[in-house]
């Protein structure tokens, strides 16, 4: 069953938390931001809160929304879901001189970051956009994970029974991101966490959209050797159990 | 030096599979479960096998220590229990009215397992775990089962977690857990649950994936088994595993207890597919009152050979062979170990053992050992316990020793001290 606190969760820090991914791989994101310097504070009441700092074509997702800009104000886990679906408008409660960015550019980041994980098979004929779009889900999967780990009943059930240390995935030898452990509770790591204690290799990009998409199966792809598991494969069974939700969530 | 393997027609035949066979090789003795690790260094189908060898798609020869995850006992084709089973199947099989071989095999149960006061065959080992706990269930009219953590009891839902395909929180809403080993937290859990609890359902050691394997603490199994009498709940042994390679009489007689009702798979046949429930008069008639069968569970030729697996056990004390089996093996490994510098754990049992290079916590310097064995003719896997057969020769034992030296020296030269 779908919880929407804890999809609120993954919309933060999944979900948006990938904008400062967005801004590292795209241009024309990063164009958007070049001249800003901004803090905004998500502040979801019985939910999460945190900031998206971007500075000059960077950005950057901490918890908690004490020092920004602007603030947003979600009266629900609810409301803030229906924000991320494109059918709520957020409340500004400080910083309303920034409205402008928030209707302009922000939008137009929001845009951008939709229109690469929710990619019409046309946009995904593009090997560019294609490669970029995956790494992005890549992304948007490690913090969801996270979440879903941390505050999900059934996530947490998994969390459990992972013993410490980081879960490195991988797309070939390209991209990385880590899931790590610590006192079973799950942090997304949003660049190459270097040699993981257990690893999860995609063989490339097709594969790792692929098995993002549902197309192929994991369990499938091991023994043809489009993924790679090794290490602590206890830690990739039960982050890949926690994975399982995430298509509860995000699909 | 040995020869390194090659799976050419293992790999063909695994992409044939993927075609029509969910994940191709499902379940444990499929790659992803069974954690080959790297998929390279593993065959993954058999040609033929025999005695303690099997023979992959491709022609190689491996000294099998995984022995079919356990039903090989005897060694593959043991002629003794293949003359029995085709004896029968030269009569009947699978037919209307059961053989009296079945009322033969339960009698052979009855003398051999130390708690049996009668046998229930089914043909999977999830197959009497379930009727275990569905037995104690009928006969307290209780619904919480106790498990201890690392277990593995099957496939069911009920023997699942939460977090498993395809398994729903009811399913599970009635299980409990302790750690092995922890009397006091199984206490705890008795005094939470007064009166609720059915049973309490366990492997006769931790035989648990990617730590050492445990043997119960001094006195454990005794608490235990005093605590479901005071408390009126059942005490379940579930001896797939280990069954009949620790004591012939039970894994629980083996401890030193007596369990109410114990599972049996595995090594019960050599192979020919039959489980068998036991159990204490007390639970007879619960059993008897339920509604569980299956369309094969009554076939005659497991039972045929599962007698002649039974009779010849007992002939050749297989326990105590296996034992020391292990035991020169389990030396052997350590020693070449040591000789490389690799500081190698073997627990559980001997004739269970377990593996674990303990120099580094990852086990990814575990994996590429195990790889080098396997490469080389030695069927190891990475994170579960191996189990040893009567048709192991010593010969074979000094081979796998040679092969997992040569491939200690592969992973020293690969990792300089």
């Amino acid at each position: 069953m779908k919880d929407e606190r804890v999809l609120a969760h993954c919309n933060l820090f999944g979900v948006l938390g990938a904008i400062p991914t967005l801004l590292e791989l795209l241009p024309e994101a990063r164009a958007i931001v070049q001249d800003q310097k901004i803090a905004i504070g998500f502040l979801v009441k019985n939910g999460p809160s945190a900031t998206l700092s971007i500075d000059h074509g960077k950005a950057e997702m901490t918890r908690g929304a004490t020092k920004c800009g602007i603030k947003l104000y979600f009266s629900s886990p609810k409301k803030f879901n229906a924000m991320i679906d494109g059918t709520g408008t957020p409340l500004p409660i400080s910083g309303f001189w920034h409205l402008g960015f928030l209707l302009g550019g922000f939008t137009k980041l929001t845009d951008l970051l939709s229109e690469y994980l929710r990619p019409t098979p046309e946009k995904l004929r593009d090997p560019v956009f294609f490669e970029r779009s995956t790494v992005l889900m890549l992304h948007v999967i490690a913090g969801a994970v996270a979440e879903i780990g941390n505050e999900d009943s059934v996530g947490r059930f998994s969390a459990s029974n992972i013993v410490d240390g980081t879960v490195r995935f991988c797309i070939g030898d390209s991209y990385a991101v880590g899931v790590r452990a610590e006192n079973h509770r799950l942090t997304a790591l949003h660049c190459d966490p270097g040699e993981g204690f257990s690893e999860m290799q995609f063989a490339d990009l097709r594969v790792a959209r692929d098995l993002f998409d549902g197309n192929i199966n994991a369990v499938a792809a091991v023994g043809t050797g489009h993924v790679r598991i090794a290490g602590m494969i206890s830690q990739v069974d039960n982050v890949n159990r926690i994975l399982d939700r995430v298509s509860l969530y995000l699909a | 030096m040995h020869k390194i393997n090659e799976y050419t027609k293992s790999r063909e035949a695994f992409a044939r599979a993927t075609r029509v066979i969910p994940s191709g090789i499902y379940g444990h003795q499929g790659p992803a479960e069974g954690c080959y690790v790297p998929i390279e260094a593993f065959p993954l189908f058999s040609s033929k096998a025999a005695g303690s060898y099997l023979w992959d798609l491709d022609g190689n020869r491996f000294i099998d220590y995984m022995c079919a995850y356990g039903p090989n006992i005897l060694g593959y084709h043991d002629p003794d229990v293949d003359a029995a089973a085709a004896k029968q199947r030269a009569i009947s099989d699978c037919t209307t009215l059961p053989s009296t071989l079945m009322i033969d095999f339960a009698d052979l149960l009855v003398e051999t397992v130390n708690t049996a006061d009668w046998a229930f065959f089914a043909k999977n080992g999830n197959d009497v775990t379930t009727l275990a706990v569905m037995t104690a269930r009928a006969y307290t009219h209780r619904k919480k089962i106790v498990f201890f953590k690392g277990y593995y009891h099957g496939v069911a839902p009920w023997t699942q977690k939460i977090d498993y395909a395809g398994v729903i929180e009811e399913d599970v809403m009635h299980n409990l857990y302790v750690e092995w080993n922890n009397f006091e937290q199984l206490q705890d859990v008795f005094e939470r649950y007064r009166g609720e609890i059915a049973a309490v359902i366990g492997q006769p050691y931790m035989h648990g994936n990617f730590m050492d394997n445990q043997m119960p603490a001094d006195g454990f199994w005794q608490k235990v088994r005093k605590l479901c009498t005071d408390e009126g709940s059942v005490l379940i042994v579930d001896d797939v595993r280990a069954g009949f390679r620790l004591d012939l009489a039970g894994s629980d007689h083996y401890f030193g207890f007596e369990a109410d009702l114990i599972c049996f798979c595995k090594a019960l046949a050599n192979g020919y597919n039959v489980s068998a429930l036991c159990g204490k008069d007390f639970l007879k008639n619960a059993v008897s009152s339920m509604s569980y069968t299956g369309s094969y569970w009554l076939s005659a030729v497991p039972f045929a050979a599962g007698i002649a697996c039974i009779e010849k056990m007992k002939r050749i004390d297989c326990p105590k062979l296996l034992n020391e089996k292990g035991t020169a093996l389990k030396n052997g490994l350590l020693e070449a170990a040591k000789s490389y510098g690799f500081d190698l754990h073997v627990s559980g049992a001997p004739s269970l053992f377990y593996l674990r290079i303990a120099d580094d916590p990852s086990l990814k310097l575990h994996q590429e050992w195990i790889a080098e064995c396997v490469k080389r003719g030695v069927f190891f896997t990475n994170h579960h316990n191996h189990f040893i057969n009567a048709a192991l020769s010593d010969e074979d034992i000094k081979e796998t020793v040679e092969i997992a030296a040569e491939a200690f020296e592969v992973i020293r030269a690969r990792h300089p001290q």
